[in-house]
């Protein structure tokens, strides 16, 4: 059906921008995992009374986080611009959008990651103190592998949100799906053109959905496996 | 059990005497504060406690909840510091000691717990091997150890599963046996059967009790059970209030309670109670033709003597039954007996006087027409 109406050089144009998509989302979602995860793993332990008690730094680092996270994608992207050239050396473009996709995305991991970890059974943590285990081993043999389900699920939502924004980082010149939707799709005027990367982004996000949903039920081992 | 230290008859000097056995855990006058939020000041959950657990012995703390038991047991292994008085484990005094340091010495402690906090995401025999992951043993050691250990805790068939798909009493074995994986001396336990139905409470007290007798370690318990101190505590501390109010050979706290706290727990298990129908009719006084109600309590020696056959026969009066039981007490035999025999006198003397004789304890709760 699309061959008829659609040419195919905007196919070509279609593939490519799906697979700035994914290399967007992919670079932006890794990286955010990277930093997310020991910032969500500090802000899940680090409250009075906790492994790694340090009320104030998590009162600081939670209000940073808060903040990038109520301040709306968008104008995120422009705000920090001047970072962006700094780190890609460009603000256009697919490698420059992926520096506030990551901006974004590491809060909004980190808290994902908080709130799998918070759902950790304490009396886990403290069979593990019992044993003599240092914090860190805590972390590393116990909160983690047991957040692991959440993590899963979390990472899922987090990579479904940014397929969101990268969609979004199309509108200030930033490739990929959303650029194709908003360049050919409404200023050409080629509702055909944007139906297509609607319905591709539709695959996409199932796609990962279905993924991560299977991945989160393999790793729980919580649930008896007939 | 320990025996009582003698005092030395030939000892000469003033000098302290070495204590030739000395208790692997000793509270001395030991108590704990927390400090308190805003308006409400400090709480203290522990005061004076003095408590010594000998080597090799089964010691059971009972309190209800909030008494104060499982602060008490989480000082062994350094997870609550005490604030005030000393606790020596093993000879050496912990009380100052560093995180670093109790980080130490809980790898030679093993602790279990009422909801087992079994690691979901791994295998019950990387359960086992978390212990020995974190004091870093070397990977063959870990195997062999392990294999053993399932085998004692009769888990062996069980070692690549997950916790999810055991029973309860599977799970404790599971925690019994990490917590045994350290080699530990002393063995602590946290309502480590609370959880668990009667029949499968039986079958964990009994690996406790093969735990201590075969390897020779240490345990101490807490519980709200009275069960589990009568089926396998050497010794046992009554707590209330954060305080210890009795303690004691098992035999002697459970026959003959001195605080009601432990008066309270133990009805339960050793007491008869009047039975419902009974009770109503129960007058203090006894008039023409009512027969007496008596509670007679057997313990020791005359427990398994024929008492009701000797009063019928001896006396010659009817007795009648109306509710007993007669059970085991640290492995000694224990039961209390509601019989009614004819109130008017001199009979009521004589079957008195006759159980008196015997040493059995027996007081008349009242009578009924």
């Amino acid at each position: 059906m699309f061959p008829e109406i659609i040419s195919p050089q905007i196919l070509a144009l279609i593939g490519q921008a799906t697979l700035d998509t994914l290399q967007m989302v992919a670079v932006a979602a890794g990286l955010g995992t990277v930093l997310g995860l020991p910032l969500g793993v500090f802000l899940a332990t680090s409250k009075r009374g906790e492994l790694f008690a340090a009320q104030l730094v998590n009162t600081l680092l939670g209000t940073l986080v808060n903040a990038t996270r109520s301040t709306p994608f968008i104008i995120l992207v422009v705000a920090i611009i001047p970072f962006t050239r700094l780190i890609a050396g460009t603000s256009i473009g697919t490698n420059a959008a992926i520096v506030p996709l990551t901006v974004a995305a590491t809060p909004f991991i980190a808290r994902l990651i908080e709130g799998a970890i918070r759902e950790v059974d304490q009396g886990l943590v403290e069979a593990a103190r019992s044993m003599g285990a240092t914090p860190l081993q805590i972390v590393r043999k116990v909160l983690v592998p047991e957040a692991l389900p959440a993590i899963a699920l979390g990472l899922t939502l987090a990579i479904v949100s940014l397929i969101g924004f990268s969609a979004m980082v199309g509108a200030v010149g930033g490739g990929g799906l959303g650029d194709l939707g908003i360049r050919y799709g409404y200023q050409r005027f080629m509702p055909e053109v944007m139906a297509a990367v609607v319905a591709v982004l539709i695959v996409l996000v199932q796609t990962v959905q279905t993924i991560g949903d299977h991945l989160a039920r393999r790793l729980n081992k919580r649930l008896r496996h007939a | 059990m320990n025996a009582p230290v003698k005092p030395d008859a030939f000892r000469v000097g003033t000098g302290p005497v070495p204590d030739p056995n000395p208790p692997i855990i000793r509270f001395e006058q030991v108590g704990k504060t927390y400090a308190g939020r805003g308006a409400q000041g400090p709480v203290a959950a522990l005061s004076g406690i003095d408590l010594d657990v000998p080597q090799g012995a089964i010691v059971g703390v009972i309190g209800r909840s909030g008494a104060g038991k499982s602060t008490l047991i989480r000082l062994v292994n350094g997870l609550e510091r005490a604030t005030s008085g000393r606790l020596l484990i093993d000879g050496e005094d912990v009380t100052g000691l560093t995180e670093a340091g109790w980080r130490a010495r809980r790898r030679a402690t093993g602790m279990i717990f009422q909801h087992f906090n079994l690691l979901s995401s791994r295998t019950v025999f990387d359960n086992v091997a978390l212990p020995l992951e974190i004091a870093g043993t070397p990977k063959p050691q870990i195997e062999q150890r392990i294999a053993r250990l399932l085998d004692l805790v009769g888990l062996a068939d069980k070692r690549e599963r997950y916790p999810a798909e055991l029973s309860g009493g599977q799970k404790q074995r599971v925690g019994i046996a990490r917590a045994l994986a350290s080699e530990p001396k002393v063995l602590l336990c946290d309502e480590a059967t609370s959880a668990l139905d009667p029949e499968t409470t039986k079958s964990i007290l009994a690996l406790l009790k093969q735990v201590n007798r075969d390897l020779g370690i240490t345990i101490l318990l807490i519980t709200h059970e009275i069960p589990v101190i009568k089926e396998i505590c050497d010794r046992v501390a009554v707590i209330e209030g954060g305080r210890i109010v009795e303690e004691g050979e098992t035999f002697s706290v459970l026959t003959d309670p001195q605080h009601p706290t432990t008066a309270r727990f133990v009805e339960a298990v050793t007491g008869v109670e009047v039975p419902a129908y009974l009770a109503g009719q129960i007058h203090t006084q006894a008039r023409e033709g009512d027969q007496a109600v008596l509670r007679i309590t057997f313990t020791g020696e005359n427990s398994t003597a024929p008492v009701i056959s000797r009063l019928s026969s001896t006396i010659g009066i009817d007795v009648n039954i109306l509710a007993g039981r007669i059970d085991a007490i640290a492995g000694r035999p224990f039961g209390s007996l509601l019989v009614s025999v004819p109130s008017q006198q001199p009979k009521l003397a004589a079957v008195l006087g006759a159980l008196n004789s015997l040493e059995l304890k027996a007081e008349v709760i009242g009578h009924v027409s």
